[in-house]
């Protein structure tokens, strides 16, 4: 497990993508994936654990609970991944699956139906809310990072959940609206207003 | 032209605005430099989100607002306990020859094959020797408490070193997906079978009444019913845990059961693993590699490439064994018709048990041993033996006195009202394992029967300690009841009941109705316990 974390740890940003095979190669995998092969399950965990693990951690409250959701996905992968028919990059179809594990999880804890619950306020709200600190930007160092992760993790779930399915899971609005069962302009609300809690947070810096 | 919302461009740098709505800002962008900075400061913003949560969360806060789940009783412990659990008593297996057989004859009664046959062992168990096999049984508790000791602290070191990280777990996911064979098919109902002409590609879960296979399975069968017949094939192993097992067919893997009575009719490629009432190896069998059984009587007719290890009451030997057999328990018989390729080496009470015909083959040596049983009181172990179960049983007293004063206390007090906590002990300790096999069976409820189970023989290890203290206040009569009387009054009574469950024959009876009572008391003192709770 230390060999996990110091892999981690190494890891630098957009190191994801750069360990994932060619095309061809994975296709490869993947089709013996399909065929209850082992030793490409294992090789897709290889691959994507940290991705998925780390979906599963921005959006669920503590790292047990990811840990179980990870583990959860990739036991459920060696039946689901059957019906990956190709139409969509398979990290997404995988993330896709991660969101809706987790989903079902913060599901189960709500004991509903509904993670998000589509308030009456609705999109009107958003046009007020220009004046606020502008965009977060500039080149971040390490230690600035850490301060916007740590302030994502902060966001409150309903805000949090669509946020780091579109900038880390890098899901489209629609599958987004999909998986939290609420309309698309509404996920585009919360994503916005999202962005905008996330620049009070971390306003001091952003000036 | 009108500058666009925040929100708009935000959604367009998302790329997520619609088509047209998204032609007809980019229009207005090239005449707009307001926007055009707003769109840059927005991609730029996009750019950090994503680069900031590229990196993996290990410091991530936990969130505010979302209190942090309490966690239950997850299956990763579970896990951990469970392989604790699996290596002890597999250690503990080959270091001590056993008294599993005797404990498990003990309870057997209860569970499987019924009421008829519970009358019938019991006047034979308190006529052969009964004190000894609560003897045995009481360690066999005692071994299991210590195994949920040491499952506890592994329990506890594994969350001190968090173990539980994802890949340990998924180490133990991935070396599950590397068995063969490892997805499921369940099937379950009064009768499940597998017809003549039908293959299962996975492994199947069958529960039922009768679960019967005829064709072929190509992993393996994990059966749980009243009967299990295998007439056709399994290409894996079969698990099985059932009152009857009759495996006419040819199974290539191992057998691993647990039922009253197994029948091996047909060809096993590996080795058996039984424990029950009752197993006959019909001499149209044959078992590929070696035999390890725990059962009241053992018939063994057909042919057995490696060796044979047994503990039973009685056993007869008529077909042939490869390598050692090695036997313990009452009685062996070896026909004419015997061939053993290696050593015999037998256990058993009295020579007088044991027959082997003239005509009968061992290759090796043979070597019969008589256990005797008075020898035990001569020998220090005993009272070494002795005195640490005493301190054991000691120190669960103090350590539930400490704990839970009020409670320890008033079970010792409900052990008073005698015929009541007599007739209700004896319904907990007839129920309790007819209720874990129904919820064995369920399947859905394995770990709860388990727990149950665990919860079980500990209420009847700590069952002598409610009794012991109640014994020695009576007989010291304490004008006040504080701790040091009522740890006082369990040495007293625990002294008395260790001299008098070496008395022979009654012995066993006052060990049996001393389980009973401390058994009830236990569970009335936790029926009161729990029910405001239940009711509110």
């Amino acid at each position: 497990m230390d060999a996990k974390r110091n892999n981690a740890k190494a890891s630098q940003p957009g190191e994801g993508k750069a360990t994932q095979m060619d095309g061809p190669d994975l296709e490869s995998v993947i089709e013996r994936a399909k065929g209850r092969d082992a030793e490409a399950l294992a090789e897709i965990y290889r691959l994507y654990a940290r991705r998925v693990f780390g979906l599963c951690r921005y959006m669920l409250d503590s790292r047990e609970s990811a840990e179980d959701a990870t583990s959860e996905v990739f036991l459920k992968l060696q039946r689901s991944i059957e019906s990956y028919d190709g139409s969509v990059p398979f990290p997404r179809w995988l993330l896709r699956v991660t969101g809706n594990q987790c989903i079902d999880a913060l599901r189960r804890r709500k004991r509903g139906r509904h993670v998000i619950v589509e308030a009456d306020v609705g999109v009107a709200v958003i046009e007020t809310a220009s004046p606020e600190p502008s965009p977060l930007g500039a080149v971040l160092g390490a230690e600035e990072r850490a301060q916007v992760r740590d302030a994502i993790a902060r966001l409150p779930e309903n805000y949090r959940v669509p946020l780091v399915l579109r900038y880390y899971g890098e899901l489209s609005y629609d599958e987004i609206a999909q998986q939290l069962d609420l309309k698309r302009d509404y996920v585009a609300a919360l994503l916005f207003r999202a962005k905008q809690e996330l620049r009070r947070k971390l306003g001091h810096w952003s000036k | 032209m009108e500058c666009y919302s925040e929100e708009i461009v935000s959604i367009f740098v998302d790329g997520e605005l619609e088509a047209k709505e998204a032609q007809r800002l980019r229009d207005h962008l090239s005449a707009c430099r307001r926007c055009r900075q707003l769109l840059d400061a927005l991609r730029a913003e996009n750019r950090v989100l994503s680069e900031s949560l590229q990196e993996l969360p290990e410091e991530a806060a936990s969130p505010e607002g979302v209190s942090p789940v309490p966690r239950s009783f997850a299956w990763g412990d579970m896990a951990i306990v469970t392989a604790v659990l699996a290596l002890t008593s597999v250690v503990a297996f080959w270091i001590s020859e056993l008294s599993i057989p005797q404990a498990l004859r003990w309870l057997d009664p209860f569970s499987v094959s019924g009421g008829t046959n519970l009358v019938l062992n019991f006047s034979y168990y308190f006529a052969n020797g009964g004190t000894a096999m609560l003897d045995e049984y009481a360690a066999v508790v005692g071994k299991i408490l210590l195994v949920l000791l040491l499952g506890g602290s592994a329990l506890l070191l594994g969350r001190r070193w968090r173990l539980r990280q994802p890949g340990l777990r998924l180490l133990i996911v991935l070396l599950a997906l590397s068995l063969p064979g490892f997805a499921l098919e369940r099937r379950h109902s009064e009768i499940v079978t597998v017809r003549a002409n039908e293959t299962v590609e996975d492994t199947l879960l069958a529960s039922g009444n009768i679960v019967r296979v005829d064709g072929v399975v190509n992993g393996d069968l994990l059966a749980f019913g009243g009967t299990v017949e295998v007439r056709g094939t399994i290409k894996g192993d079969l698990v099985s845990f059932a009152k009857r097992i009759v495996v006419s067919g040819t199974v290539e893997g191992n057998i691993y059961n647990c039922s009253n009575s197994l029948e091996l009719d047909g060809q096993l490629g590996h080795s058996l693993y039984a424990l029950g009432q009752s197993l006959r190896v019909s001499d149209r069998a044959h078992v590929g590699e070696g035999l390890l059984v725990g059962a009241g009587d053992v018939s063994l007719e057909g042919e057995v490439t490696r060796s044979v290890t047994m503990f039973a009451g009685n056993a007869d030997v008529s077909g042939s064994v490869g390598r050692e057999l090695t036997m313990a328990g009452d009685n062996l018989t070896l026909t004419n018709t015997a061939r053993i390729g290696g050593n015999l080496s037998a256990r058993v009470h009295e020579l007088k048990n044991v027959h082997i015909a003239d005509g009968a083959t061992i290759t090796g040596t043979r070597d019969i041993q008589v256990r005797e049983r008075p020898n035990r009181f001569t020998s220090p172990h005993f009272y070494f033996f002795q005195a640490v179960w005493l301190a054991a049983a000691m120190l669960v007293g103090w350590l539930g006195l400490v704990l839970f004063p009020g409670f320890v206390q008033a079970s010792t007090h409900a052990v008073g009202s005698g015929w009541r906590s007599l007739g209700l002990g004896f319904a907990v300790l007839a129920g309790v394992p007819v209720a874990m096999i129904v919820t064995a069976i369920t399947l859905v409820g394995l770990p709860a029967s388990l727990m149950l189970l665990m919860v079980y023989l500990a209420a009847i290890y700590v069952a002598k300690i409610w009794v012991g203290a109640f014994l020695g206040q009576m007989l010291l009569k304490p004008t006040g009841v504080t701790k040091s009387d009522w740890l006082l009054g369990l040495l007293v009574g625990l002294l008395i009941l260790t001299v008098v469950r070496y008395i022979p024959y009654l012995g066993g009876l006052v060990h049996f109705g001393v389980t009973c009572l401390g058994l009830g008391a236990f569970a009335w003192q936790l029926y009161r316990v729990l029910r405001p709770a239940i009711t509110v």
